[in-house]
């Protein structure tokens, strides 16, 4: 098979994956059991309402309908209004992903960078003190639950010691003051990157895993390779040695990043949680509890369609980083 | 057969070969035996934690006066002090081991029968249904755990035994991936070919000449896949969707931080989080500790 049909493949393949995946995110909501409108029979509404509200909200139609409707309106980029707010679903979200997105896409990169390095280190240090103590350091960060090294960061540094504000992403007055400012304004305020730190540290300490021990894995492989002993008969210095691995040995590293910065969306929430970050995650956990449909199944398209597009990239990226890799396998192995 | 010449076949098969050589790798490392270590004392507190617990954990501690003893400090009769509802921390601690180790285990064996039953017959069979079982491992990939989890738990009720299930059936993902490279390296090898030349069935491979080869694997993929659940099944705790009439680990993190009291009531959200990094961390350190255990997959 031809590179280009392998990739015209790849990009069917993808195609189909977020629409099946919009599909079974349209199903299974609707096969939960009870609507929004239920939740508003708890708090006592007038039946008569809720049946305007559910033929409104266009609920009342049976389900293909509901599904082509749905699949039209997706094709048009229309994603619906939100149950709760009454505001289009996408006004709702999209300050959010960008909240979410600041906050992990820094944090991821600066992991993959860093670990990456150190990775590299122990990797050449092998058997030695620091690779053995740098492993656990990093299987022990981890180990900690995400919400719980959270935690820790806050009572050590805002409780006890006052450095860093406990949670949000900006306090109140200022946050009101700059509403009538474009929203990336915010972004450049040094109240914003106080708030930022712990967030920020905590998603550094826990997914710092991934890139150090892949990529001392696959420096340990490289290092034992011929044109290294090469090198070392010509007398090349330790730290340009180090960079000629890492150039032979990052592959593995920069096609996981990708896919770690879209599996970083779940250890997500649970951070935007604990510090009480305005983000995707912690909108998903109170439109769940409210059963927004709209805005929920929205976040998950989103989430889901990051997952694959993450993938799809991996496996466009390792044909073009290693031409050793064969495109003629019946999946790209 | 009697009795010793059962005890004598299951000696000498290859599974218990391999079982004990795997062990005696593991046991030759420092990390790894302090992880067993570690991880026998969870094991053993699992098992008798409830029985030696000094209070009920419910009950709620009060002063010779009848006064509610909230926010007690340790000491002697409470070496990890009491809670917000004056109940004593070391008694829920213990109570929530045996919960932390039932989640663990059940989730982890829901997760290996899954992938290793996913990533063999993908690896071994080939063809139309590896692509089919590799995409629907795909789609696995794509769904975020956390989220997904907290939509189910709506959906089916926040059940002890329902969050075991929704981990054990999402989280099988990763075993199935690295269970089928190896299959599919090991299916190149001389010996299948020649089995499948001399007329095995592919059950008879399976479970003679690949099932022994993977064993050591699984193993600890099993252990890391124990580590995950119990780290999510937190995770969950901590948000409140998991059953609150179960004492957890994560709830008691919870309860504090919710209480605000993690900076200055210490004994109270420290020795639960400390607890579940020590078991996740151990077993983590089993799953990684023995070199060229499927190094390059990401458990997520």
């Amino acid at each position: 098979m031809s590179r280009l049909r392998y990739f015209a493949r790849r990009t069917a393949v993808t195609a189909v994956l977020i629409f099946l995946v919009a599909s079974a995110l349209f199903l299974f909501f609707r096969l939960m059991p009870g609507d929004y409108t239920s939740l508003l029979i708890q708090q006592g509404m007038d039946p008569q309402q809720i049946e305007a509200l559910r033929r409104k909200w266009g609920l009342a139609a049976p389900l293909h309908v509901q599904y082509v409707r749905y699949i039209v309106n997706l094709l048009t980029a229309d994603v619906g209004q939100s149950f709760r707010y009454g505001e289009p679903v996408w006004d709702l979200v999209a300050p959010r992903i960008l909240n979410s997105f600041v906050l992990v896409a820094p944090a991821i990169t600066a992991t993959y960078i860093i670990g990456g390095l150190f990775g590299a280190i122990m990797g050449r240090r092998r058997g030695g003190y620091l690779e053995k103590s740098g492993i656990i350091t990093v299987s022990a960060f981890h180990s900690i639950p995400d919400f719980f090294l959270g935690i820790i960061l806050i009572a050590v540094f805002s409780s006890t010691l006052g450095i860093f504000p406990t949670s949000g992403m900006l306090s109140t007055p200022t946050s009101i003051m700059i509403q009538d400012q474009p929203y990336w304004r915010r972004f450049l305020l040094p109240e914003f990157w106080k708030h930022y730190a712990l967030p920020f540290a905590t998603v550094m300490l826990y997914f710092m895993q991934y890139p150090a021990l892949i990529m001392r894995n696959s420096v340990v492989e490289v290092s034992d390779q011929e044109f290294l002993h090469y090198h070392r008969l010509k007398g090349l210095p330790e730290s340009t040695l180090l960079r000629k691995i890492i150039r032979h040995a990052s592959l593995p590293v920069v096609t996981l990043y990708p896919i770690s910065l879209a599996a970083s969306i779940s250890g997500l929430v649970l951070i935007e949680i604990v510090f009480n970050w305005p983000g995707i995650g912690s909108l998903l956990v109170s439109s769940v509890l409210a059963r927004d449909f709209p805005v929920i199944q929205f976040v998950f398209l989103v989430a889901a369609v990051w997952v694959i597009l993450g993938n799809f990239l991996v496996d466009l990226l390792y044909g073009v980083l290693d031409p050793r890799v064969s495109v003629s396998g019946s999946d790209g192995e | 057969m009697s009795v010793a010449e059962r005890v004598r076949a299951y000696r000498d098969s290859d599974f218990a070969i391999i079982a004990r050589r795997t062990l005696r790798n593991l046991l030759s490392e420092r990390i790894t035996r302090f992880a067993f270590g570690v991880l026998l004392v969870v094991l053993i507190l699992g098992v008798v934690g409830p029985m030696i617990a000094p209070y009920p954990y419910n009950e709620q501690q009060t002063t010779a006066s009848g006064e509610l003893m909230r926010y007690e400090p340790p000491s002697l009769e409470h070496p990890l002090g009491t809670n917000d509802r004056g109940e004593d921390v070391l008694s829920r601690l213990l109570i929530g081991a045996r919960t932390t180790l039932i989640t663990g285990l059940l989730a982890g064996g829901l997760m290996m029968t899954v992938g290793l039953s996913v990533g063999m017959t993908a690896g071994y069979v080939g063809g139309k249904t590896e692509s089919l079982l590799m995409r629907l491992v795909d789609f696995m990939y794509g769904i975020p755990f956390i989220p997904f989890a907290i939509v189910l738990i709506t959906f089916f009720g926040a059940g002890f035994y329902t969050t075991i299930a929704i981990l054990g059936l999402v989280l099988w993902r990763f075993i199935a991936r690295v269970i089928r490279s190896q299959v599919l390296q090991i299916k190149q090898r001389p010996y299948i070919m020649a089995a499948r030349a001399s007329g095995a069935s592919t059950p008879w491979i399976m479970r003679k000449h690949i099932l022994p080869n993977i064993a050591n694997m699984a193993g600890l993929f099993f252990a890391m896949g124990v580590g995950l659940a119990i780290l999510e099944q937190a995770g969950l705790s901590f948000i409140g969707v998991t059953d609150p009439f179960t004492p957890t680990w994560g709830i008691m993190i919870r309860n504090a931080n919710q209480a605000g009291r993690v900076a200055d009531a210490w004994w109270w959200s420290f020795p639960p989080g400390i607890m579940i990094a020590l078991t996740v961390l151990s077993l983590y350190l089993l799953g990684r500790g023995y070199e060229g255990g499927g190094d390059d997959e990401v458990v997520v």
